[in-house]
């Protein structure tokens, strides 16, 4: 058995060119079995999506803009949710610096949720309820979660061990840009570019490396969250 | 696969390594599955834990970009775009993802039914035997008074069938109308760009005007108009596109813009002459730009534009001098609802800016289409307004015998003014071929359900194609969920049976005419390999040359406009009513598939609900809260729905979307929020919308918004008066 080699995943999120189209959010929900929720629920504050767009209102009528920042779990290198877990469902994995969710192991004590500063794990209150022929659309690659059982983005784990795979069967080492994740495939502006960070090559890390837009959400509460925003930027128009 | 023959210790290599993996990783290994198929009879090109890719066309709106379907064990179980497609290069919007939902929808209808007694929603299952005698018998009545009323998305080959159809029995030339195209202003997009729709590849330019054009919301390509911006903000050198968008709300595109510029609702065209003239008075710019802005501009007064519009005289100046001087700006008019009764002036106003920069029919400019390849390959010609006001007239009338609805709800799409309900009543025999039953279908006689787009065959020429001439091949990704037939199997059974049909459908069946009509595409390619090659790699396309020719705008100076007539008096009703298209459920054929309604809304996070978007300065006068529902009345009817304060709105304008408010089509849709349409008016005998102005009467009854900000909902549980029964 080969050893793997360390990787840093990572995505960065140019929020230049997001529109907020939700083409990500779809994708997700496609590729992970993500349930959609009633309206009662939604009401409640109990929506399910494992990346949400969200929007930020600055200024007032008639100086209005609207920011639009996509959000999915940040893959902290520290995770505030990981030791809090007592049954070890939420784990770090130190080789590829992935957030791990262990779902037949969590048995729902939401801590995990309780500690997250950004709001990007998602609590299964009911069974998902895939109506009729719906059940036909699940992917077979991912586990669909039942009641009682946490869940968030896991960057399309799915996709990153099929890949990895499919480097080690043809014993070559992984491309940049051979894992895409359901939301960076589907973004039709190229605003989310996914990589590693070990690779000094990847499109990642040429966007990240020195790049005087980029920043983390929260950063000060010292997560080492490993998504990187690029701000938006200026035009070189006389205004 | 690669043609290289796996050896039997290769193959047990694989498999050592694929469960060596699985151990370490602690998931499930799906290619270990693989190798543990025992190989009894599997279908063709299907192993189990390994997909299998198809490529197709999207048809959750017009656009045709290409899309494949990943298939696990049989199943359908994503659509990624096509990385091939010239299109969409791989990229595909929310609503194109969301296509499973139309495949595997838990409303469908699994085979055809009847209706006793309109409106009864008493559905009785029938065989297709029945249904197609039936159908022949009631068509034979009816004579050459049938009329086909078809929708955008139909696929190529099934609109060429119907128009056959319709020629052979005498009757009238389909009619091709839905929410969609109608409200996106394709019809005078067309009209005023030679007979197609433009492209405008604002991935190049410099400077980009829109003109209420939500171009990266759903209008013409959310796919293809997002590739575009995202190539306008990153282009070489570092260079970053200027966007400035002007409308009354501030649309997705508007939030994307660096200027947002709130103007009155309708004065968009005026704001586009008023620009011209400027670059033609200051002179800023380059001569040849100024002299045919000398040339062209209409003869207006700037003051009294930027007083109807709310846009100041200097900050108009401004724009003309960043329009001028920039090496590649372009205009983009977009078809708002306030002013759709001029929307051809509008559109010409935003097009002389183009002619003035010297960009229409440049590449990086405003892209003219090439002609559609193939004169036997048809694209579905969208109608006017007007037609369909005459078809309803005739309906009214006695005169239409037989109504076929395919892929279109004029029922839903059509306001209560049009009339479109009382005239199916004159009609004797309606038949709809809906795959869930919809507002249209309920009012029918017959239901024959299609097969939806991922089980079947077509084609679409895409038009724009960017520079491109494309084809795009449509192909069943999984076998047929139900014993639904095609349509077009069962046009060609039909008109076997009909005397005057029979000679003008030759064709055995569907696969025969699609080979036929796409033969034309294999030039001196064996048919049958060109065919392959079409479905494997969803189409064909060939780069051309841009057309270079000017558009035939009309070379002397353009006129004034006039200023936008508003239906309902001032005092009565104080606020323009804006209606606009959401990116998810677009014109309501998204309603039906739960992860368009359960998304969020990008501006207000909004998800399943209709909402009345007012300016906090309104609401305050008001005396409204968010969640408050308020009635909203216009001349034409009225609605309820709760109030969402949306910042970004003029003072004097209601925002509301489209998409909510079905009575039918599904568990998801039906019973849900309130369709807007109903307060618009169609204009007796005109080719368009009546902007209505509205005026806003709170209930005192409340709901709980579904967005992330809400908090009612966390602290006081589920309300939403607006509906108690539910």
């Amino acid at each position: 058995m080969p050893e793997l080699p360390e990787r840093k995943w990572t995505m960065v999120v140019n929020l230049d060119t997001c529109t907020g189209c939700n083409a990500c959010v779809v994708a997700c929900h496609a590729e992970n079995n993500v349930p959609i929720v009633s309206e009662e629920e939604v009401v409640r504050g109990r929506a399910m999506h494992w990346i949400r767009i969200e929007r930020y209102w600055e200024g007032e009528w008639p100086d209005v803009k609207a920011r639009y920042i996509p959000v999915m779990c940040q893959q902290c290198e520290r995770a505030p949710c990981e030791p809090v877990c007592p049954v070890y469902a939420t784990l770090h994995s130190q080789r590829e610096n992935l957030n791990l969710q262990v779902y037949n192991r969590c048995v729902g004590t939401r801590y995990c949720q309780n500690n997250d500063p950004y709001k990007v794990r998602f609590f299964n209150f009911f069974d998902p309820n895939f109506e009729g022929l719906l059940k036909e659309q699940l992917n077979p690659d991912v586990t669909v979660r039942s009641a009682g059982v946490m869940e968030k983005c896991t960057f399309c784990v799915q996709r990153i061990r099929r890949s990895e795979e499919q480097a080690l069967v043809a014993d070559r080492p992984l491309r940049d840009g051979e894992v895409v994740p359901a939301c960076v495939q589907a973004c039709p502006t190229s605003a989310l570019v996914f990589g590693d960070l070990k690779d000094p090559e990847s499109e990642a890390t040429r966007l990240v490396r020195g790049n005087q837009r980029k920043f983390r959400l929260l950063e000060e509460l010292g997560a080492e969250p490993q998504v990187y925003y690029l701000q938006s930027g200026h035009s070189a128009v006389n205004e | 696969m690669t043609a290289q023959r796996i050896s039997r210790r290769d193959f047990l290599r694989i498999s050592a390594a694929g469960a060596a993996l699985s151990v370490l990783t602690g998931c499930q290994n799906p290619r270990r599955w693989v190798t543990l198929e025992p190989f009894v009879s599997p279908p063709e090109q299907q192993l189990a834990g390994v997909p299998t890719w198809y490529a197709s066309t999207c048809r959750q709106c017009p656009a045709g970009c290409g899309i494949v379907a990943r298939i696990m064990n049989g199943r359908a179980v994503k659509i990624e775009g096509n990385p091939a497609h010239p299109l969409n290069r791989g990229k595909l919007c929310a609503r194109g993802q969301a296509g499973l939902q139309v495949l595997y929808n838990p409303d469908r209808l699994q085979g055809p039914v009847r209706q006793e007694g309109r409106g009864s929603r008493q559905f009785q299952p029938l065989s297709w035997d029945d249904a197609l005698l039936s159908l022949v018998s009631k068509l034979q009545a009816a004579g050459d008074k049938v009329v086909f009323w078809l929708g955008s998305t139909i696929s190529g080959h099934l609109y060429d069938l119907f128009q056959r159809f319709a020629s052979a029995i005498n009757a009238p030339d389909p009619l091709v109308f839905d929410l969609y195209t109608a409200f996106n202003g394709y019809p005078t997009l067309i009209q005023a760009n030679q007979g197609q729709l433009p492209a405008y590849e604002l991935g190049q330019a410099d400077v980009v005007f829109s003109f209420g054009a939500d171009f990266l919301g759903a209008w013409l390509s959310s796919t293809r108009y997002g590739i575009e911006f995202g190539e306008f903000r990153n282009q070489s050198l570092g260079k970053r596109g200027y966007l400035v968008q002007f409308e009354p709300r501030m649309s997705a595109t508007g939030a994307k813009a660096d200027r947002w510029l709130p103007l009155r609702p309708g004065a968009e065209g005026l704001v586009a002459q008023a620009i011209a003239r400027l670059i033609a008075d200051q002179g800023a710019g380059p001569t040849d730009r100024v002299e045919r802005a000398r040339a062209l501009a209409a003869d207006v007064d700037v003051g009294s534009i930027a007083e109807a519009s709310g846009i100041s005289a200097e900050e108009l100046g401004r724009l003309a001098q960043i329009f001028a001087q920039y090496d590649r700006p372009l205009a983009i008019p977009g078809v708002p609802l306030a002013g759709k009764d001029q929307a051809a002036g509008i559109i010409a106003a935003v097009q002389v800016l183009n002619l003035i920069a010297g960009v229409a029919g440049q590449p990086g400019g405003q892209e003219l289409p090439p002609a559609a390849p193939g004169l036997l390959l048809k694209r579905p010609a969208i109608s006017s307004m007007e037609r369909v006001r005459q078809v309803i007239d005739q309906m009214a009338g006695g005169q239409v015998g037989a109504l076929v609805v395919y892929g279109a709800n004029p029922a839903y799409e059509l306001p209560d003014q049009a009339g479109f309900a009382g005239a199916l009543a004159k009609v004797p025999f309606v038949v709809s071929s809906t795959p869930i039953i919809d507002e249209t279908a309920v009012l029918a006689d017959l239901i024959l359900p299609d097969r939806t787009y991922l089980e079947s065959w077509g084609y679409t020429v895409v038009t724009p194609g960017f520079g491109e001439m494309i084809v795009s091949s449509q192909q069943p990704v999984v076998g047929p969920v139900f014993d639904n037939r095609s349509l077009a199997d069962v046009l060609l059974a039909v008109s076997r049976e009909i005397p005057l049909a029979a000679g003008g459908l030759p064709w055995a069946d569907e696969v025969a005419f699609l080979k036929e009509s796409l033969g034309q595409l294999a030039g001196s390619e064996d048919p049958e390999r060109f065919q392959a090659d079409f479905q494997q790699h969803g189409g064909w396309w060939q780069k051309t040359a841009p057309a270079l020719e000017a558009p035939e705008t009309s070379p002397e100076k353009a006129r004034p406009l006039s200023p936008i007539n508003f239906l309902g008096d001032e005092q009565e009703y104080p606020y323009y009513l804006h209606l606009f298209m959401p990116t998810l459920l677009s014109d309501g054929r998204g309603a039906s598939q739960p992860w368009l309604q359960g998304s969020p809304d990008t501006n207000t996070t909004i998800s399943w609900q209709t909402w009345v978007e007012i300016s906090p300065v309104t609401a305050k006068r008001l005396g409204v809260k968010q969640g408050d529902i308020v009635r909203v009345t216009s001349p034409a009817g009225e609605l309820e729905a709760p109030v969402y304060l949306y910042p970004a709105l003029r003072p004097d304008t209601i925002a509301i979307p489209l998409g909510q408010g079905h009575t039918d089509f599904g568990r998801y849709a039906q019973n849900r929020g309130s369709n807007p349409i109903h307060l618009l008016d169609v204009e007796a005998g005109g080719a368009g919308w009546v902007t209505p102005r509205v005026r806003i009467t709170p209930t005192g009854k409340r709901a709980a918004l579904a967005t992330f900000e809400n908090q009612v909902g966390v602290t006081e549980g589920f309300i939403n008066e607006a509906f108690p029964g539910r």
